[in-house]
């Protein structure tokens, strides 16, 4: 539904996107994820058509936004971030301008608008002043708002700030509903956010996107090595040595840390190991477990370290913070 | 065009819901209704609303920057123009929409005024001259809407309504005053073509002389091409703003 190829956009001399593609399908949600000056924003601009690129085409359904805008435009709800709102308006008010100037005759627009404000939990609210609301009863009648004129491709950026726990919880269950029969981009700082409702990551980082895949398929592949966490007790002298030399014979077992544990812990007898495996190797937990229980070695802990998405993100990223190259100079590196 | 009424609806709508349209609307009515009290209504006097319509000529100064540097600049300055530019609305749109809205906004504030020349007709004896009333609402009109094309493109330019306002206000001084001071100037053109380009160019740019002829009663179709061309080329001006907003 969304196809983006080869974007790229500077301001000024640096980079905001540069060589950026994807393709968004129907009825999944993506999660666009990057640090601050990533280029998600320069990059969410460019897919709802505020923003042309200097190179490259974002193609929405079959229209390209640079060539045919309105049309691509007709098929974008856009919830922008803080949810910018005319505060002298109505929700109801404001859902009618919206579904106007989508195009909706009068019918529609008022069955659209009842949707809309049934769906995001504004009817009690429908006739006050926006002023008057909340910053969440402002951020749902901008997700109202998006979703007004019934759009195939929502993009939603931050769309559970300044919402409180039931209404967050409420509304990844709406955007997962949304999702079912349209194109939805998801922009947000909250990590775990995306792990709960995306089917997809996209991670930018100075510009470029670093990683593309399903959640689960990033944590697996950050997790090609795998890192265990032992506790055993050491009852004699030497114990230590012991548990380095099983640990160390074991087939695929990669580095062996010893003693990591702070004084406290080795005080009360137990020694600390973070033991890994190599890469490509199956899971270790049960021949770690046996053989030191062979060796008549009290384990009390034994777990294998689980990567979560803020790790594959902050890892992607490391690095990349100073990746904002000047124009001249990546199109000299490109040339 | 539904889209041009839908914005241009909102717009006139925000107007009234806040209390600076009000405001505004009250202190205008209040001056012009001051100088009828003042300078027409008085017995014994020919009845004639040329005082009323010069006054409120200068009047328009202050009144219609005021109505115009919240036009783009605040859409600008609380982010909103950012789902409005993504909404399947063309920049044209746009302007002719908040144009629209601001015009109907204008009308709105000279309409009450329709009341002075009404009491004249009704307690006048004899009773003043329909031409020239209907010249001087038809010079007021173009004077405002002219003024508030270049409020449009003053506002497109900044999210600080204020530098909008004085923008608005100082462009207007401006153009009045090029236009008192044309013959002047003209005068010390030195010869040769360009000083007679120059001359016939602050000729036809006066506005004092065509607002004058307005007030006789003079309605030369030369002067309503005049003010819809500045006004035209001044909406022109903020679509190429918005315009060059998308590719910043």
């Amino acid at each position: 539904m969304i196809s983006v190829r080869d974007v790229h956009k500077s301001y000024g001399r640096i980079y905001a996107v540069r060589g950026v593609s994807f393709d968004l399908p129907t009825g999944k949600v993506v999660g666009l994820l990057g640090p601050n000056g990533a280029g998600k924003s320069t990059t969410i601009k460019m897919i709802t058509g505020s923003l042309p690129p200097d190179r490259g085409h974002v193609v929405v359904g079959k229209a390209d936004t640079l060539e045919n805008s309105i049309e691509a435009r007709q098929l974008i709800g856009y919830l922008p971030e803080s949810a910018p709102l005319y505060l002298e308006m109505t929700p109801e008010g404001y859902l009618h301008f919206r579904g106007k100037l989508f195009g909706l005759d009068r019918k529609a627009r008022r069955a659209a608008v009842e949707t809309a404000l049934e769906h995001c939990w504004l009817k009690e609210v429908r006739h006050r002043r926006v002023g008057t609301l909340s910053k969440g009863y402002r951020q749902r009648v901008g997700l109202a708002a998006a979703l007004v004129h019934n759009p195939p491709v929502l993009v939603l950026d931050e769309p559970t700030n300044g919402l409180d726990p039931t209404q967050i919880h409420e509304t990844r269950k709406l955007v997962r509903e949304l999702a079912t029969n349209r194109t939805l981009l998801i922009s947000t700082h909250i990590l775990s956010e995306i792990e709960q409702i995306a089917d997809r990551v996209l991670i930018l980082a100075g510009g470029t996107l670093r990683a593309d895949g399903a959640p689960s398929d990033l944590i697996e592949k950050a997790q090609k090595i795998a890192t265990y966490i032992l506790q055993v007790r050491r009852l004699h002298t030497g114990d230590d040595e012991k548990v380095l030399k099983i640990l160390q014979g074991l087939p695929h077992m990669g580095e062996v840390l010893p003693e990591i544990a702070d004084r406290a812990t080795q005080v009360r007898g137990w020694s600390l190991w973070i033991v890994k495996g190599k890469p490509g190797a199956p899971d270790l937990r049960e021949s770690i477990g046996e053989s030191l229980f062979r060796a008549g070695m009290v384990v009390k802990e034994l777990r294998r370290e689980t990567v979560s998405l803020e790790k594959v993100f902050l890892e992607l990223i490391e690095g990349s913070k100073t990746l904002l190259p000047e124009v001249a100079d990546a199109q000299g590196a490109t040339a | 065009m539904r889209q041009v009424f839908a914005i241009a609806g909102r717009e006139l709508g925000s107007m009234f819901r806040l209390p600076a349209g009000w405001i505004v609307i009250a202190l205008y009515l209040l001056l012009a209704g001051y100088v009828f009290a003042q300078a027409i209504l008085i017995p014994g006097q020919p009845a004639s609303l040329r005082e009323f319509f010069a006054v409120s000529g200068w009047l328009l100064l202050p009144v219609v920057p005021a109505i115009a540097m919240r036009l783009i600049s605040e859409e600008l300055r609380s982010g909103t123009i950012e789902p409005l530019m993504t909404a399947p609305v063309g920049d044209w749109t746009l302007i002719i929409a908040k144009y629209l809205g601001a015009c109907v906004f204008l009308l709105a504030m000279l309409a009450p005024t329709l009341l002075y020349p009404l009491t004249l007709f009704l307690i006048a004896d004899p009773r003043p001259d329909l031409g020239p009333v209907i010249s001087g609402y038809l010079s007021l009109i173009l004077q405002g809407t002219f003024y508030l094309a270049i409020g449009l493109f003053a506002s497109s330019l900044t999210a600080n309504q204020t530098l909008a306002f004085l923008l608005t206000l100082f462009s207007i001084f401006g153009i009045l005053l090029l236009s008192a001071l044309g013959p002047q100037i003209a005068r010390s053109m030195p010869g040769g073509w360009i000083g007679d380009v120059i001359r016939e160019v602050l000729s036809s740019f006066s506005i004092t002389t065509r607002v004058e002829d307005f007030s006789r009663g003079i309605v030369d179709t030369s002067h309503i091409v005049f003010f819809a061309s500045l006004s035209s080329f001044f909406l022109v001006l903020a679509v190429v703003t918005i315009q060059s907003r998308r590719w910043r």
